[in-house]
């Protein structure tokens, strides 16, 4: 029986830890976002809502600009990239045919290269294409980017559904097409959720190509706005640096606490196995 | 006969529009990197072949070299780290207690917010004047001087190091996590009957089944962390002095600068490294077998 309080209180020491030790720099933000001066822990709290009202009201911050872009940038990659996965995804789980193990081993070799290696050759083909600070410039390569993992997620999703069922739509008369959308689609649907969310998630932190792909708040997305923050004087305006933050990172945190099982189901099919 | 042949091909069909992405953006780039690396190939000046002169320059300029250390350093100090917290942290979220969604929520969020954000908040945490770190440190520490966390090259090498692990540690707990679910139960209590206490069952029963999820996690880290861009860019630009430039950042500097042909040969260079990697993380994934 003590042995077990013990134990009990261990786990719970540990479970503190790793929240603390997870939300502490939210913390530090939050409260920086409420000062009217960063030095507040020697200084004393200083409570300000004005760094809200500078990145919500001041046109030249361009914050609600950035939080658009990002939105309508991740919000198309996802989709189009659940939607070409599914398309693979099904004929290699359902269709015969050759060069399937190739077609994935390929995908995923592509998903590990350093983005570094394309930026150059996708920076002067866009230059070319008159696209440099658009929002295709960036989809474009989104979606490629992250299709490898949507497919990975898809197939190991496909997999696991009786075939039986697709192939009673057969009988029934179903084309391809039909069984596709009719029936697998309908029945993976939190499948499909969890890639939708973990593409949206991907495309929506990535930073390198957007830092080389757009010049100005009419493409540029929250990452490479937030880490490129000018303020309106000289020195760095952490409030408001620190209130974009906020209003960025809280949805985000919402988003996790509401669909933590969705990621996390996404993460290790994508990861762990086939 | 023709009807058959084309029923054939539909398959394909269904994955071309995948493959046409894959190719026309990330496969073409990394030829055209490829290609570009041997020609001499600068802004406003005329585009000429030069054949290994771009790799000649990189392979003797210091700088290169310095940026290959940094990341080869880095990913011999974070990803270990990563690997041990991660699977702490797997563990703890393996047992039954309360609230373990929401815990597992929380470990989540380091891992779902963008670097490039979370890097500014560690920029500011290790602010020499008026930072979390340095206010702590005096707090509770030995009375000692305030440290230059992002002006000198061990404390700018352990900011980048601190912030990265803290990233992604998360993800490293969620797939050994998976793996631990994978553990038979039977197992673990079988031991708990032979009066096995929790750190015997770990290192004796747990540990040997999550070698392969634990490779895999290696693998999949070091792969990643070779790239990293992103907490560098955001916390020290690579400095002081090129101390923290990785490879990425080094190669991103001289497309930034317009000279794409030496940019696309440090790429190449650093993209060999990583595909050999990736080649040993296919081999030793069981992605194969998964595959086939």
């Amino acid at each position: 029986m003590k042995e077990e309080t013990l134990s009990s209180i261990l786990t719970f020491v540990a479970a503190c830890f790793m929240a603390g030790f997870s939300l502490a720099p939210f913390l530090y933000m939050f409260a920086t976002s409420f000062n009217a001066s960063p030095d507040y822990l020697t200084g004393g709290f200083n409570f300000t809502l004005a760094n809200y009202n500078d990145v919500l009201g001041v046109k030249s911050l361009h914050f609600l600009d950035y939080l658009r872009n990002s939105l309508v940038v991740s919000f198309v990659s996802s989709v189009a990239t659940v939607l070409l996965a599914s398309l693979a995804a099904y004929a290699i789980t359902r269709l015969e045919m050759k060069g399937k193990a190739a077609i994935l081993l390929f995908v995923l070799a592509v998903s590990m290269f350093p983005q570094v290696s394309l930026i150059g050759y996708l920076f002067r083909v866009m230059t070319e294409l008159d696209l440099i600070n658009t929002y295709t410039a960036l989809v474009l390569p989104y979606i490629a980017w992250i299709l490898p993992l949507a497919l990975w997620i898809l197939v190991s999703y496909f997999a696991q559904i009786p075939k039986e069922l697709d192939r009673a739509a057969v009988i029934d008369g179903c084309t391809k097409w039909q069984v596709l959308f009719k029936v697998l689609l309908p029945v993976s649907l939190p499948g499909i959720f969890s890639t939708a969310l973990l593409s949206f998630i991907f495309a929506f932190n990535e930073f390198l190509f957007a830092l080389m792909l757009t010049t100005d708040y009419q493409s540029r997305t929250i990452p490479v706005g937030i880490a490129l923050f000018q303020g309106l004087h000289g020195e760095t305006p952490w409030g408001q640096i620190m209130a974009a933050s906020t209003l960025t990172t809280l949805p985000i945190l919402l988003f996790t606490l509401l669909f933590q099982r969705h990621i996390v189901q996404g993460l290790t099919r994508g990861a762990v196995k086939g | 006969m023709r009807k058959r042949l084309l029923s054939g091909l539909e398959p394909y069909l269904f994955v071309a529009p995948l493959a046409l992405f894959v190719v026309l953006f990330v496969f073409i780039p990394i030829l055209g990197t490829v290609w570009s690396s041997f020609y001499s190939d600068v802004t406003f000046l005329e585009r000429r072949f030069s054949f290994l002169q771009n790799y000649g320059a990189l392979f003797s300029d210091p700088g290169f070299w310095k940026s290959l250390r940094f990341t080869l350093l880095f990913i011999s100090v974070a990803v270990p780290l990563e690997l041990i917290i991660g699977t702490a942290f797997a563990v703890v979220l393996d047992l039954e207690i309360p609230l373990r969604g929401l815990l597992r929520a929380c470990v989540l969020i380091p891992w779902a917010i963008p670097s490039a954000i979370s890097a500014r908040i560690w920029e500011l945490i290790y602010n020499y004047s008026f930072g979390l770190a340095n206010f702590l440190l005096a707090k509770i520490g030995p009375a000692s001087p305030p440290v230059n966390w992002l002006g000198t090259d061990f404390g700018a090498f352990a900011a980048v190091t601190a912030a990265d692990v803290w990233k992604t540690a998360p993800f490293v707990a969620i797939i050994v996590l998976a793996g631990l679910q994978a553990v038979p139960r039977d197992l673990k209590l079988q031991a708990k009957i032979d009066r096995a206490n929790f750190a015997q069952i770990f290192f004796k029963v747990t540990l040997p089944l999550l070698k392969p999820v634990l490779v895999v996690a290696l693998l999949f880290r070091t792969i990643d962390s070779l790239r990293i861009f992103d907490v560098i860019y955001v916390l020290t630009h690579g400095g002081p002095g090129g101390a923290t430039a990785s490879v990425s950042l080094y190669a991103y500097k001289y497309f930034l600068g317009g000279d794409f042909g030496y940019g696309s040969a440090a790429s190449v260079a650093l993209f060999l490294v990583s595909f050999s990697l990736s080649c040993l993380y296919v081999k030793y994934s069981g992605f194969t077998e998964a595959a086939s």
